[in-house]
């Protein structure tokens, strides 16, 4: 038997054994109350607990049959959450690992093409400050050096449009854990009716806006997609023309 | 020329601003959606830059709306935006959008789609 096999056996034994425990928790009650009802004798005593209990015993195959239509009830809403589940993590969960992974490299790519584009621009100011140490600087020569300057620090700030994607991949990545926690709350109330998390999950983010995030952004092949976009426009107009 | 500039992150409104500046345009109005776009709209801005996924309003929204006012139904807008599945690309030309750049972009790009439209710009 698979782990995960083995855990859902162990969920639905688990559910099941909570509904019989609450029958027979109801069964116990009913003879706590009829215990504790005020008496009117102990011959009359006796016999109410007699018969309470005797009356328990009878009602336990109703109980029981209850209690299996609900554990029947509740392994078809499991079955019906686990597939839900399945897909998720199959899809989503996957994808999301991606784009995780995909934050971090383009956060390095980023981090990585500033600091050469800082080393390039500190040597360029060297330059510059060696033309101006000259006794006749040249000042065709330290142009053309400010000019390759400006370049460099267009190139860093060119390099930080990851941060718009990054976070449209992590708006991504918060909505699908967003939606797990849902799923898992929607599982753990199988097992529990009562349950209630709302105080438990004070810090539960909404998810975000879906309208504010492409879900498939990325930093990749901006070139083959630019071509991808150009290619359309073109055959879009030429057939409209 | 007057330019709009709609994105939502601060940080590519700077990106794209500063690319204007480099190539010339140096006049430029910022919204940070569709909304804030519709509203600083006006008569005197010639070129629209706009992102697509945007809250309260999105780009290809904003556009649908701005091609239905009299004086937004003509003026070039180039949408530069992390989408670039056929059907969105589609879906923006639809909307009414003249030309489209995929994020990340380079300066270079970004001029010369700016270039290609500067003449509708100019009508």
């Amino acid at each position: 038997m698979s782990d995960s096999r083995t855990q859902e056996v162990l969920y639905e034994t688990e559910a099941a054994l909570r509904l019989v425990d609450r029958g027979l928790d109801g069964l116990r009650d009913d003879e706590g109350a009829a215990a504790d009802a005020p008496s009117t004798g102990r011959a009359a005593s006796g016999t109410s607990t007699a018969l309470t209990f005797e009356g328990g015993l009878n009602e336990l195959p109703a109980i029981l049959e209850r209690a299996n239509a609900q554990i029947l009830a509740v392994l078809a809403r499991l079955r019906e959450t686990r597939a839900a589940i399945e897909t998720t993590t199959l899809e989503r969960i996957a994808s999301t690992h991606e784009k995780i992974r995909e934050v971090t490299s383009a956060t390095e790519d980023a981090a990585i093409n500033i600091m050469d584009a800082c080393d390039r621009a500190t040597q360029m100011v060297d330059d510059l400050d060696a033309i101006d140490a000259e006794p006749t600087p040249d000042r065709e020569r330290a142009s053309t050096v400010r000019a390759s300057l400006r370049d460099e620090l267009f190139v860093m700030m060119g390099a930080l449009q990851f941060q718009d994607i990054t976070s449209q991949q992590l708006a991504h990545a918060s909505s699908v854990l967003v939606d797990m926690e849902q799923r898992l709350i929607e599982i753990a109330r199988l097992f529990d009716t009562r349950l209630d998390v709302s105080g438990k999950m004070t810090a539960v983010p909404e998810a975000p806006d879906a309208r504010t995030y492409d879900p498939n952004a990325t930093v990749r092949d901006a070139e083959s997609r630019q071509a991808l976009a150009d290619e359309i426009f073109t055959a879009v107009r030429s057939n409209a023309a | 020329m007057k330019f709009l500039v709609v994105d939502d992150s601060a940080t590519m409104r700077r990106i794209v601003i500063n690319s204007l500046q480099r190539i010339g345009f140096t006049d430029t109005v910022e919204a940070a959606d569709g909304q804030e776009a519709l509203a600083r709209f006006d008569s005197s801005i010639r070129f629209v830059i706009t992102d697509w996924n945007m809250p309260n309003m999105t780009g290809t929204d904003f556009t649908r709306a701005l091609r239905a006012r009299p004086d937004g139904a003509h003026v070039p807008v180039l949408m530069v935006t992390a989408r670039s599945v056929k059907e969105d690309i589609l879906t923006a030309m639809e909307a009414g959008v003249n030309n489209y750049i995929v994020k990340p972009f380079t300066p270079q790009v970004l001029k010369e789609k700016i270039d290609a439209l500067l003449p509708a710009a100019a009508a």
